[in-house]
């Protein structure tokens, strides 16, 4: 698999290798692994459990490294960078969405938002003023005082991807966004990604099992396909 | 260096955005603290007692005594109550050219008798106690001995019968020994005639009474115990003692008694150092064990949390920090724990030991000052923070991969 020569590369995966050692076996997830991804791409990872999905998503990330080759974000080779320059290279860069949105019990809505904002020189008004917008465009501006208790699981995940777009990074990182919600919710939360893609210009990577929400996507890649097809320089590419 | 200092600075900033937020969610976690908090308050007590207890007592015998004054006792005695001394020998050092006269010429010299005695009083209940209080037979010279002495109820004994003048600290601890009341001494009935203080010293855990009627009923003769001397100013001391070290007639120690009784205090807290701080350290050893253990549960329960924060792009440091910072709230609720109710029950409380040497008991009062709360307080902290070094470097290193697994 290609992506358009004509678009600028966001995300670059060059012969990755990843294994871990589980007792004394070694297990390898990926290998000689390689997938480019371009600017402004909405792109569902599929494929069944213990194929990689979430190991990509994360290396990608910056949240793991691999065994060996490079990760390329934009211009920036990550995997070589510090563990404090990647701190600081993913709050600048990366917004993340989870499947249990991991939001703070003690804080409010906007509190949540604002915490990547913690990490940007933006001081608490500009802070607050940034969360309300982001709160905003999830359409979550009105619950913005409660608490993630308070919340159903779709405003929740709504929260979630505010704050994953506050510090307004130019890749969004979403690991099963849908799996804890119900049909209807879950349209939802994939229009808003889509919204997200099409009118903002985020590129996505969304890990997914979920065929419908795969539809949402620009392009999907299947994992499992890949693997049998033990093709090391191409994926198994589905236009979406 | 600018750059350097800002990026110093922001890592800052974030590590107390991180640890107030953290904080924010402690009361969540406070019954799951609460044992590292007893732990942390128990050692803060303990060794505040040790602290206040040693201040006390050490206070108490650094106000007792003079620099110019000698007190002599038998070769070999390392107190009064050990020593046994005759008035002959009494003669020979008040006829030295060093001693002191008062204005009829006479040397000054106050000659003691210091009796461990059992004192039985009986309380308002009519119940009966038995005491051992330090018991000190004295002459009229002896109050030019003790420029801090005062009476302040009723008044001094008088010589020749059974009166007794009991210290302010006694007359605290005992309520029930008033002016006019009467205690049982030696088998014999004594009045109280009054109570005296002496700026806290450790004289104030003594009756004084006259030294004829203590020789009389417990059976002394003429013997008596210590011998004080005022000196001439600038009295080689070292030539004193040697000229009577090598008088045949004399087989005596000589101190100065400011020097004799801050012996006493380092023997006293040396003590109580032995015993308190080893339990104190052993203490400590749990609590900090039962820090290390709240906190590693805190940062199991938190993984998740903790995984997002890096995820979102906090730094290990602010990370470690946050965690940090928790053990460091749970070290000071845990100190204020056993500071503040020692203080506001125990601060003045006067308690009494027994005097190792003497074998009496010795009143002292419990005295918290800023400066030991302050000791303790960095003490527990120290304990705290030790106990969070290792979960902080853990949550550093958590595997941020594993911690997001949502099963």
């Amino acid at each position: 698999m290609q992506t358009d020569n004509q678009n600028k590369i966001a995300i670059e995966l060059k012969q990755i290798n990843k294994s871990y050692q589980k007792g004394s076996n070694n297990v390898v997830v990926h290998d000689n692994f390689n997938l480019s991804i371009a600017e402004g791409e909405f792109v569902a990872l599929m494929g069944p459990s213990g194929l990689g999905k979430s190991t990509l998503l994360h290396l990608i990330g910056g949240l793991d490294l691999p065994t060996s080759g490079s990760v390329i974000i934009g211009a920036q080779r990550i995997d070589t960078l510090s563990e404090g320059k990647l701190s600081t290279w993913r709050a600048e860069n990366i917004g993340f969405v989870f499947q249990s949105h991991h939001l703070l019990p003690v804080l409010t809505a906007q509190g949540n938002v604002e915490l990547p904002l913690l990490l940007t020189p933006l001081d608490n008004k500009q802070r607050k003023q940034h969360a309300s917008l982001a709160l905003r465009l999830v359409g979550m501006e009105e619950r913005a005082k409660h608490l993630p208790k308070e919340l159903s699981g779709g405003q929740e995940q709504r929260v979630a991807i505010a704050r994953a777009i506050v510090s307004d990074p130019k890749i969004i990182l979403c690991d099963e966004p849908t799996g804890n919600l119900d049909r209807k919710t879950a349209d939802e939360i994939l229009s808003l990604l889509t919204t997200l893609n099409k009118d903002y210009g985020k590129t996505i990577v969304m890990v997914t099992h979920d065929l419908r929400a795969s539809e949402y996507a620009s392009r999907v890649i299947n994992l499992e396909q890949y693997i049998d097809a033990g093709k090391q320089s191409q994926l198994s590419a589905v236009e979406g | 260096m600018v750059q350097l200092i800002n990026n110093s600075r922001d890592k800052l900033k974030q590590a107390v955005a991180l640890a107030t937020i953290n904080l924010k969610s402690f009361p969540h976690r406070a019954i799951a603290s609460s044992v590292s908090i007893l732990s942390i308050g128990c050692v803060a007590a303990v060794i505040l007692s040790v602290l206040a207890m040693t201040q006390g007592m050490v206070k108490t015998l650094e106000r007792t005594g003079l620099d110019d004054t000698l007190i002599v006792m038998r070769a070999g005695a390392v107190s009064e109550l050990q020593s046994v001394m005759f008035p002959a020998e009494v003669n020979i050092l008040a006829n030295n050219a060093q001693v002191l006269k008062n204005s009829d010429n006479q040397a000054l010299v106050s000659a003691e008798m210091f009796v461990n005695a059992e004192m039985l009083h009986i309380d308002k209940s009519g119940a009966k106690h038995i005491e051992k209080l330090a018991l000190r037979g004295i002459n009229k010279n002896t109050y030019n001995f003790r420029p801090n002495f005062n009476i302040i109820a009723g008044e001094k004994f008088k010589t020749g019968l059974r009166q007794v003048i009991i210290g302010q600290a006694i007359a605290r601890k005992i309520p029930e020994l008033t002016v006019g009341s009467t205690i049982t001494l030696g088998g014999a009935r004594w009045l109280i005639s009054g109570i005296f203080t002496d700026n806290n010293s450790v004289f104030e855990s003594e009756l004084w009474a006259d030294i004829g009627m203590v020789q009389s009923d417990y059976k002394r003769g003429n013997t008596l115990q210590s011998v004080r001397l005022a000196l001439k100013a600038n009295t080689d001391i070292a030539a004193l003692n040697q000229a009577w070290q090598d008088d045949p007639r004399l087989n005596v120690r000589i101190m100065v008694e400011k020097q004799f009784f801050a012996d006493q205090a380092e023997n006293l807290t040396r003590l109580i150092r032995w015993i308190g701080f080893p339990v104190a350290f052993i203490m400590a050893l749990g609590a900090m064990i039962a820090a290390l253990n709240t906190m590693y549960a805190t940062i199991a329960s938190r993984s998740k949390e903790i995984a997002t924060h890096k995820a979102i792009g906090f730094s290990a440091f602010a990370i470690s920090f946050s965690i940090l910072t928790e053990a460091l709230l749970i070290a000071v609720l845990g100190a204020l724990l056993g500071i503040l109710p020692l203080y506001f029950i125990f601060d003045g409380w006067t308690a009494s030991t027994q005097d190792a040497n003497n074998l009496s008991q010795m009143m002292f009062n419990f005295e918290l000052s800023m400066g030991l709360m302050t000791q303790t307080l960095l003490f527990s902290i120290t304990i705290g923070l030790l106990g969070g070094i290792l979960p902080a470097i853990k949550a550093m290193r958590l595997p941020v991969t594993v911690a997001l697994r949502d099963n």
